[in-house]
């Protein structure tokens, strides 16, 4: 039993991270219509570059406030350079995306060489018991940090007049310009926003988790898998579809073999994207044809 | 429609037997690489520049391929040019048992499942120890043999991977001139239209992706015979990245120019490889310029700088 719920802790703990990178992709996805593949290596880039600051001396914190703005930063000059020249080319935004990711991986070898790097934890990592199971400080941390963002997220997507802007910018593009939004403002602020969010997914994550320079893609792929459980383009979704994802990943690796696992999260995909494509909440009218 | 060429062939025989005087095993040995790795690139080419459908899971077709026909030649005890072509009609079923799954889906969704089963097909190469022999892969893969002739050196090697390369070159254009290929492109402008003319655009795509899979099957047998040892790091997601690569300088419905875009791509390899592993960074920013700047892939884009130079200069003199 205590082994149960030790799984479920840490399956759901991984999972509010997945859920994490699967809001950055549906930040982006809400209001340019593109998945962006390089979201994974945001959160990469976060956490190895919050490494970077806390090494030269700076205080943890600050150096996870600096990579957060750095990734951000880093995400608008992407969204500038390579995203916005190809328009709403579904297939060409693939590719290009895909292409960013591999540029930053290979920056991140450059830098910060192909070695895993740790970073410590927030709060110390004395684990304290709870229910019989042994329970890391930073898993708090983790499940508070990806609670307030979602729900902070999903506030400003519904509640505020931005955050409004912003879906109607994804519903429709033309009619939004019409009535006088900057598309282009709206594009390179939901940019800047994921990689927000993706950053703060990495360097979460990076005191329990090793992180080097491929660390991005599996949690990117987890992020789209969580997305699409979910329901594409809708932020609880793709929360709820996260928790799920790493509760099941959780037990099939603990009960079943651990080198099974990531394969255990495409076949999940693949169903899902037969059987329910809308994913658990989405409506499908999106996705099928 | 316009004839089918022959002189593009005819260069390119000139050119490999130009290559084959020059003697140079170096060279040989990258040419063969360029003529298995094309087999695949064209392959994804009819999928993604043709039919307008996106996979990021080719790699995985080439590696079913490399491990199946010599699988099915050890296990099954039979010839391995048979095993070569059962392996490739499998993988061909394979390929249209997948496209019956995935192209209920489209665009991002298409190319994450792709993205995925190519991943899964890594997975299971890397953790069936007792077929595939796991990450250390398989060894002491038998060399190609005809009639009790052995084709083992790069130079024996040379005149079977191009023989297969220019067939597939040659059916592949014969494909995209035929009423097939037009369909094929009707279901890249808008499947509906094709739909509507009584063709069913998810038979077209299925059917496409079976050739394409069959493409990268038969490169994968022969890769395998060519190097003689099997491990799961060729084919995986990396590689299906860099056949997009290729795929997009050679401007993605080309297909001599996908020729060109993997001769490319080789080339710029080895010029990297004192880089050692930044390669990729190169690889990553052509890939985007290429998408992003170079529409009709690198070379038609350089053509026509060139020409509108010309034209300019031409302009300027008179």
């Amino acid at each position: 039993m205590s082994e149960f719920v030790q799984l479920l802790i840490s399956g759901l703990m991984v999972g509010s991270i997945y859920g994490l990178i699967g809001i950055g992709f549906t930040t982006i996805y809400n209001v340019t219509g593109i998945v962006n593949f390089a979201q994974g290596d945001f959160a990469m880039v976060g956490a190895l570059s919050a490494i970077m600051f806390y090494a030269a001396g700076s205080p943890l914190w600050v150096a996870i406030i600096l990579a957060i703005i750095l990734v951000g930063l880093l995400a608008t000059l992407i969204e500038r350079f390579a995203i916005r020249p190809i328009g709403t080319h579904v297939t060409r935004g693939i590719i290009a995306t895909i292409g960013v990711g591999v540029v930053l991986q290979g920056a991140a070898v450059l830098i910060w060489g192909s070695d895993a790097q740790p970073m410590p934890a927030f709060s110390g990592d004395r684990p304290f018991n709870l229910w019989g199971t042994t329970i890391l400080p930073q898993t708090l941390w983790i499940f508070g940090t990806a609670a307030t963002l979602m729900v902070l997220l999903y506030l400003f997507f519904q509640k505020t007049y931005p955050g409004k802007i912003m879906r109607a910018c994804a519903i429709n593009p033309f009619a939004a310009q019409l009535m006088g939004i900057r598309l282009n403002a709206m594009r390179t602020f939901s940019f800047l926003l994921s990689g927000m969010f993706g950053a703060i997914g990495g360097i979460i994550v990076a005191p329990i988790a090793l992180t080097q320079y491929d660390s991005g893609i599996g949690l990117g792929i987890k992020g789209f898998v969580a997305c699409i459980i979910g329901g594409f383009g809708n932020p609880i979704g793709a929360a709820v579809g996260g928790l799920l994802l790493g509760v099941l990943e959780a037990m099939s690796s603990g009960f079943i073999s651990s080198g099974f696992k990531n394969a255990i999260s495409f076949v999940l995909l693949l169903l899902f994207l037969s059987v329910r494509s809308g994913g658990l909440l989405g409506d499908l009218e999106k996705v099928g044809r | 429609m316009k004839q089918q060429g022959i002189w593009p062939y005819l260069l390119l025989v000139a050119g490999l037997i130009g290559l084959q005087f020059s003697g140079s095993n170096y060279l040989t040995n990258l040419a063969n690489f360029v003529a298995i790795q094309a087999l695949p690139a064209i392959g994804l080419s009819l999928l993604m520049g043709y039919t307008g459908q996106i996979s990021l899971g080719h790699a995985a077709f080439y590696g079913l391929g490399a491990y199946g026909s010599v699988l099915l030649a050890t296990l099954l005890g039979v010839n391995m040019w048979l095993a070569m072509v059962l392996a490739a009609v499998l993988v061909g079923i394979a390929a249209w048992a997948l496209g019956w799954l995935v192209f209920r889906l489209e665009g991002h969704y298409l190319a994450m499942a792709t993205l995925g089963f190519g991943i899964i097909v890594h997975v299971i190469l890397v953790e069936m120890h007792d077929w595939t022999g796991g990450p250390n892969g398989m060894t002491g893969i038998e060399p190609m043999n005809l009639f009790g002739h052995e084709f083992y050196s790069d130079k024996q090697v040379f005149p079977i991977v191009w023989g297969a390369c220019i067939l597939g070159i040659f059916f592949a254009e014969s494909l995209v001139r035929s009423p097939v290929g037009l369909l094929m492109r009707g279901v890249s402008e808008n499947g509906r239209v094709v739909a509507s003319l009584g063709a069913s655009p998810d038979r077209m795509k299925r059917l496409v992706l079976m050739v394409s899979g069959i493409y990268a099957a038969v490169a994968g047998a022969l890769y395998a015979r060519y190097v003689g040892y099997l491990s799961p790091g060729p084919f995986d997601v990396g590689f299906s990245i860099k056949l997009l690569l290729m795929v997009a300088i050679g401007g993605f419905a080309q297909i001599w120019g996908v020729l060109f875009g993997v001769a490319f791509v080789a080339l710029v390899s080895e010029l990297l490889k004192p880089l050692g592993g930044y390669d990729i960074i190169v690889f990553g920013v052509l890939l985007v310029v290429a998408v992003v700047y170079c529409r009709d892939g690198l070379l038609q884009t350089l053509f026509a700088g060139v020409r509108g130079t010309l034209r300019l200069a031409r302009k300027s003199v008179s």
